[in-house]
């Protein structure tokens, strides 16, 4: 008998599984497509598409948009919020920014809860957690009446002050208990106990509005895969990375916000690792748009900043994920003054770039692509084939004539300027971030990632770019290779001079029992778990802080080294003088699953030359004109073969484009890793 | 399609790549100086970053840059080439703050790197941000009363802080020590020189990569190019002439009365051309603006109905400006005190533009946004043992103006800037000894209309451990009310209550400094919705009944300034039914009478609301008359001023009585 790993990453269009035989190391993959109104359908229809049987899986775990999409939609359970007398409007006036500053017509989006759901109680806790105002309980009550003749089923309790001191939170959500059986209640300082309201109610509403929905779609999926023989915990991918189990979603489930998106971040460090790069960026290039990650020195980049609406922020540790308007079937044209512009807008799936023959007349950089011999005619291992001639009259009308170009200076020019785009793109997540390109690996994937990985990389002098064996399919990859994490954090506001080592223990130790208990109840043994501390600083007078790790027993005076040495790195200058203060402590647990080992294959192909099967005209940049190009197939590449460009490798589910002055060449793990020559040009 | 043929040197690959490559390199700075501010002003994006030509010129502004700032970063870092012309070296910065050579206040300190290639400049890297204290008579360097520059604060003249690299602690000391933060100061002139300097890292790269004569065609081309784009828009719409004009309350050197702001546009054919002459003479507070931030009030209205039109000096070709004569209040000279141009002049001349722009391109119309304002509370913290200094400066969302089609925008941030984002009160509480009461909507303050203005709110606190504290204001629109268009109504007044509801309570306006105060006192004041816009007897009363059902509108205004009669059904639900009927009745009264409201006695009036009979928003919204609110003494001057602007407005769209439907 078989020990199979599944890992299913449901995305918009498309449910990927990926399957791993424990024994063999052998990979089985299935794609399906994606069953909106039930998400399991599509689960269920992949697993018995890649032949497993549910009784010999030892571990399944699953990244959802089904959270991203609740909060894209907005189809949310009958919600109500509960706050502090005079603060109910704290969600509807947010930070009062807008996104866009100029359009005055632009608005943003509604406040989650109306204000006719948001009602008031009397309470006050002040700024260092003591009680000035008891909660008034007659009131609580009648608001409690009030929601259960609305017909809520889910709350969100959110107090001012309510991170200094539960108190109040907690009374009221005892009072919802008894009044309102069975509904579903968050409350800030359980959810985020973090200090600045907006922010703390912000992600307190969306676990409310999500609780319901998450909590029992997971329920649901749980039940079907024990009915088909699983035994073990089913695990879902969070935003900040790690996985959670069913248990620990009824209660956190906004950690699932961001859960589909990360996947693909998760994979290229993943890849990476295996490569032996510990600084990665990650290229998940698809049709409509392109995230970008960012991997350093083992780790991926959180923010606490992340939303599916603008100024709707959900504040827990997630993945950094830039995405731009850039895909292949990303619009070029020229707008009212004369300037190539490439994207935000997207042909999408219909009509769809010019060559895919449904009714799409205006260049894409698929199009653009495929006039320059880059891609070629078919896609999809056959299912699809593409107009070169359509190709050709859009790019003409629509960029060459236009600007007085002939066709390919017109398609190599849209190509340029995407590429360049994406270019800025990293930039602003690597050098914005005080990181230096020419230290990472670039991971390619998703389905057009690889058409472009090794110009980008040459744009931004990143020396070696990795495709993996499926690019199509990488994201289901990063949700199998993951293990239970959870982020604490607790305030401890005060200038170092006044910081008690002591205290800072305690805070850390609670964190500590408090990070066990919940990896206890994940049914992840002591022993499994590892604990890291962080302790987040500024210089007095600073807005924003930057943590840094500390080891347990460790001097405080060793984190403000640190600290120093990491704010030089970010932000390139240091104030080896300046007042530090203490922000926040925070506490990372890592429970340790079992990981599967991929094993490596012999380099068979090593002297071998590898064959191309045909040859056609492609453009490079290099050269004035077309070139004879050879063109390769994945599958029949063995490991250790090297090609040198230009050339293009057609996959199933992607091509990779090889340009001159890159060679290519297949690794022990089936990987493609492209080295970008020095040029003199 | 072919009009759209290129005249450009570069080539379209690498001038769209270039022209975005500088617009990240700015988004880069302004990312830069985010994360590492110590001004809790900057850090609430009151800051911008321009990449600027040799000549001072902008090439490139970030895309997140407070409006404020537009149209005034040339004038900067060409006073700096002026006055060191000749003097110039890599590794040099320098710092000017001065709104007589085209700055903005005082607080607003600019750092400009030249940026060197080979010996030669090839351009200028620049943020400006706003930093919390630069001295002068009242904690944040907002003293209202001010009249010359002298009580303001410190005048920064372009000044050179690093030499070839080297910090010049000395000059860097004299104006660190006229601040009252000076450890904070230092930290914010530090980050922003910093920024500059990841600009220039990123343009030598370009340098680097394409070549110095490419980069210098690519700053030209890329103005331009902004150029050309605006001037085809102007192209498209007819030629003509238009006029506005908005007002500040007061001027205390005189008797009351409102002080106009006049603005006229003439487009002919693709060029813009404004004229602000006729406005009043300089005002006696600080409620006044030099020619940078005039100028920018200009541009930033005019860039509202250009949202996708991006910002360098080649916009500015297409819009000329002409202030009138110097000594107005829009276009002050040294010495007359400038700091509150944010809250008196610059909105109005934005608001102005709106007006205009509104009967140009109906499709985009918006009646008055709420007027910026700002809170400051500063004095000693009696919560810990060394007393240390506090300020608790607050500035609020407001309501934006009712739209074409569509409300205005709830609890939004100033169009001064709408980056600006407001402080947590968590925050607040621990810094200041300062409990606040409450951060809410206000119920009714937005002005009504078919389409409503979007709701103010208010928010107060009490003082709790606090010692030698004084309250000081910047605001304006406590007479001169946010007021609607194509028939809409005003929204509410602005102004600060010191222990409402109390005995003791006091109206302090508007516009004040130094007030005293100390614990257990309270304090709230209200931000304005924004103006209507259409007809409020035409608004659907369904839309109506839903506003009641938010409390956006209580049950009470709906009849009267809608007349729309609402009656809960179910308190529990919160359930409300429209009175058709009623409403009818309602209406037609409304229609019969409103005319003769705006005729009515102002004295009579005036005494009716002393003696409780009328309040603030009858007197507003029917009656058109401007009181103290505090004590019910009538304005009259400002009050005939009022009625004209509301007749103008509001009054002439009214479909004629008979006319209209319920």
């Amino acid at each position: 008998m078989s020990n199979y790993r599944v890992a299913v990453d449901v995305g918009g269009t498309f449910t990927d599984v990926f399957v791993l035989d424990e024994d063999t190391a052998d990979v089985n993959v299935a794609k399906v497509p994606s069953t909106p109104h039930d998400p399991m359908e599509a689960i269920m229809s992949g697993v018995s598409a890649a032949n497993v049987d549910l009784e010999n899986v030892t571990l399944f775990s699953h990244g959802t948009t089904v959270a991203t999409n609740a909060l894209i939609t907005r189809r949310f359970p009958p919600v109500a919020m509960v706050t502090t007398r005079g603060f109910r409007d704290v969600l509807e006036i947010r930070r009062g920014t807008r996104d866009d500053l100029w359009d005055a017509y632009n608005d943003v989006a509604p406040a989650i809860i109306p204000r006719r759901d948001r009602l008031e109680v009397t309470e006050r806790i002040d700024y260092e957690g003591r009680v000035l105002q008891e909660l008034d309980e007659a009131e609580a009550r009648k608001v409690a009446g009030r929601l259960r003749a609305r017909g809520v089923e889910t709350v969100a309790v959110c107090f001012i002050n309510a991170y200094a001191n539960p108190a109040n939170e907690n009374r009221m959500r005892e009072i919802l208990e008894e009044e309102l059986p069975g509904v579903s209640i968050s409350t800030s300082s359980e959810i985020l106990p973090e200090i600045f309201e907006y922010e703390r109610f912000s992600t307190t509403v969306a676990n409310a509005v999500l609780s319901p929905l998450v909590g029992g779609y997971v329920q649901r999926l749980g039940a079907r895969l024990k009915e088909g023989g699983y035994h073990g915990d089913l695990l879902l991918l969070h935003s900040g990375g790690g996985v959670m189990t069913e248990a620990l979603v009824q209660k956190y489930a906004v950690r699932l916000a961001a859960s589909g998106i990360a996947a693909g971040a998760i994979a290229c460090q993943r890849l990476a690792a295996l490569c032996g790069y510990e600084n990665a960026i990650g290229l998940d290039m698809g049709g409509t748009s392109t995230d970008i990650s960012l991997v350093y020195g083992g780790e991926m980049r959180t923010t606490k900043e992340w939303s599916v609406e603008y100024g709707h922020p959900i504040c827990f540790p997630s993945i950094e994920i830039l995405t731009i308007g850039a895909g292949g079937g990303s619009l070029a044209w020229i707008d009212q003054a004369g300037s190539l512009r490439n994207g935000p807008q997207s042909a999408g799936a219909d009509p769809g770039p010019a060559s895919y023959k449904r009714g799409g007349d205006q260049p894409t950089n698929t199009d653009a692509n495929l006039v320059l011999g880059r891609l070629g005619g078919e896609l999809v291992g056959g299912a699809m084939t593409l107009d070169h001639g359509l190709a050709e009259t859009a790019v003409r009308d629509g960029i060459g004539e236009p600007l007085g170009l002939d066709l390919l200076d017109a398609a190599s020019s849209v190509i340029q300027v995407a590429n360049a785009n994406m270019a800025d793109a990293v930039r602003l997540i690597s050098i914005r971030r005080g990181y230096d390109p020419r230290d990472f690996a670039l991971v390619a994937f998703g389905g057009a990632g690889a058409l472009h990985g090794a110009a980008l990389a040459r744009e931004l002098s990143i020396p070696t770019v990795l495709v993996p064996p499926n690019p199509g399919i990488t994201s289901a990859l990063g949700c199998l290779l993951v293990d239970v994490r959870h982020d604490l954090a607790t305030m401890y506001l005060r200038p170092l001079a006044e910081a008690d080592a002591d205290e800072i223990e305690t805070e850390f130790a609670k964190l500590e029992d408090e990070a066990r208990e919940r990896m206890r109840e994940e049914g992840v043994p002591d022993e499994h778990v590892t604990l890291q501390r962080t302790i987040a600083m500024r210089y007095l007078g600073q807005w924003r802080s930057l943590a840094v790790p500390i080891a347990p027993g460790a001097s405080i005076n060793d984190a403000v080294a640190a600290f120093h040495d990491e704010h030089e790195r970010e932000f390139t200058y240091r104030r080896d003088q300046a007042p530090v203060e203490i922000y926040q402590l925070g506490l990372r647990a890592i429970g340790v699953t079992p990981k599967p080992e991929f094993t490596p294959k012999e380099l068979t192909g090593r002297d071998k030359p590898a064959q191309p099967y045909t040859t056609r005209p492609a453009k490079w940049d290099e050269f004035t004109e077309m070139v004879a190009t050879p063109i390769f197939k994945r599958p029949m590449l063995e490991p250790g073969q090297l090609i040198a460009g230009p050339a293009v490798i057609e996959g199933f589910d992607s091509t990779v484009v090889v340009p001159p002055n890159v060679t290519a060449e297949v690794d022990e793990w089936g990987i493609i890793r492209m080295q970008i020559l020095e040029t003199h040009s | 399609m072919s009009s759209q043929q290129r005249t450009y040197t570069l080539d379209p690959v690498t001038f769209e790549v270039v022209k975005n490559a500088f617009a990240t390199t700015v988004d880069l700075m302004a990312e830069q100086i985010l994360r590492t501010c110590h001004s809790f002003v900057i850090y609430a994006r009151d800051f911008s970053s321009a990449l600027c030509d040799r000549e001072g010129n902008t090439v490139m502004q970030g895309s997140q840059d407070i409006a404020v700032h537009v149209g005034t970063l040339h004038f900067t870092a060409k006073a700096m080439l002026e006055a060191f012309e000749g003097d110039l070296h890599p590794g040099d910065v320098f710092a000017v703050n001065d709104p007589y050579v085209g700055g903005t206040h005082f607080n607003d300190v600019s750092i400009l790197r030249p940026i060197f290639h080979e010996g030669e400049i090839i351009a200028i890297a620049q943020c400006k941000g706003h930093w919390a204290d630069v001295g002068g008579s009242v904690p944040g360097s907002f003293d209202v009363t001010a009249q010359e520059h002298f009580g303001e604060g410190l005048r920064i003249p372009p000044v050179r802080i690093w030499s070839q690299g080297v910090y010049l602690s000395d000059v860097a000391g004299l104006i660190l020590s006229n601040s009252r933060a000076p450890e904070d100061t230092e930290g914010d002139l530090k980050a922003q020189a910093e920024a500059t300097a990841v600009c220039e890292r990123e343009i030598l790269r370009l340098v680097g990569k394409y070549g110095v004569e490419t980069v210098l065609t690519a700053m030209d081309e890329v103005q331009d190019y902004v150029e050309r784009l605006t001037r085809q828009r102007v192209a498209e719409l007819p030629d003509g002439v238009w006029h506005s004009e908005d007002y500040i309350d007061f001027d205390p050197n005189r008797d009351e009365g409102l002080v106009p702001i006049k603005v006229k546009l003439e487009i002919k054919g693709d060029q813009l051309h404004y004229d602000l002459s006729g406005s009043h003479p300089a005002v006696g507070t600080f409620l006044n603006a030099g020619f940078g931030s005039a100028f920018s009030g200009v541009v930033a209205g005019t860039k509202t109905f250009f949202p996708d039109v991006p910002l360098n000096s080649g916009f500015y070709r297409a819009v000329e400006v002409d202030l009138g004569p110097v000594g107005s209040v829009v276009n002050a000279p040294w010495p007359i005190a400038v700091t509150g141009f944010c809250a008196g002049p610059y909105e109005k001349i934005m608001n102005a533009c709106f007006e205009i722009w509104s009967e140009i391109m109906p499709e985009r119309a918006m009646a008055c946004a709420f007027n910026l304002e700002y809170l400051l509370v500063g004095g000693r913290d009696g919560r810990s043992a060394d007393h240390p200094f506090f300020m608790w400066y607050d500035w609020m969302v407001g309501g934006w103006g009712g739209r074409n089609g569509k409300d205005g925008s709830n609890a939004t941030a100033p169009v001064f800037g709408v980056g600006l984002a407001v402080q947590p009160l968590e925050g607040q509480e621990r810094l200041s000894p300062v409990i606040t009461t409450g951060h809410q909507i206000v119920t009714d303050s937005g002005g009504p209309g078919l389409h409503r203005g979007g709701c103010g709110v208010e928010k107060g606190g009490t003082l709790s451990e606090c010692e030698r504290t004084v309250m000081s204001y910047c605001c304006d629109r406590a007479r001169s009310i946010t007021w609607g268009i194509n028939g809409g109504l005003p929204s509410i007044p602005h102004g600060v209550w010191l222990n409402k509801d109390r005995d003791d309570a006091r109206f302090l306006g508007a516009v004040f400094s130094n007030v005293s105060v100390s614990k257990g006192d309270t304090f709230t004041r209200p931000s304005a919705g924004g103006g209507g816009f259409g007809d409020p007897l035409e608004r659907d009363p369904a839309s109506v009944r839903e506003d009641v059902i938010d409390g956006y509108v209580s049950v009470e205004r709906a009849v009267k300034d809608y007349g729309v009669v609402v009656h809960e059904t179910d308190a529990e639900l919160g359930l409300h039914e429209v009175d058709t009927a009623a409403t009818k009745r309602e209406r037609d009264r409304i229609r019969g009478e409103r005319l003769g409201w705006l005729e009515a006695d102002a004295e009579d009036v005036a005494r009716r609301y002393r003696e409780g009979e009328l309040d603030t928003l009858d007197l507003v919204r029917q009656y058109a008359v401007i009181v103290d609110w505090g004590t019910g003494e009538l304005f009259p001057h400002t009050t005939e001023q009022f009625r004209a602007m509301v007749r103008r407005r509001a009054a002439s769209h009214w479909a004629p009585v008979g006319a209209g439907v319920a």
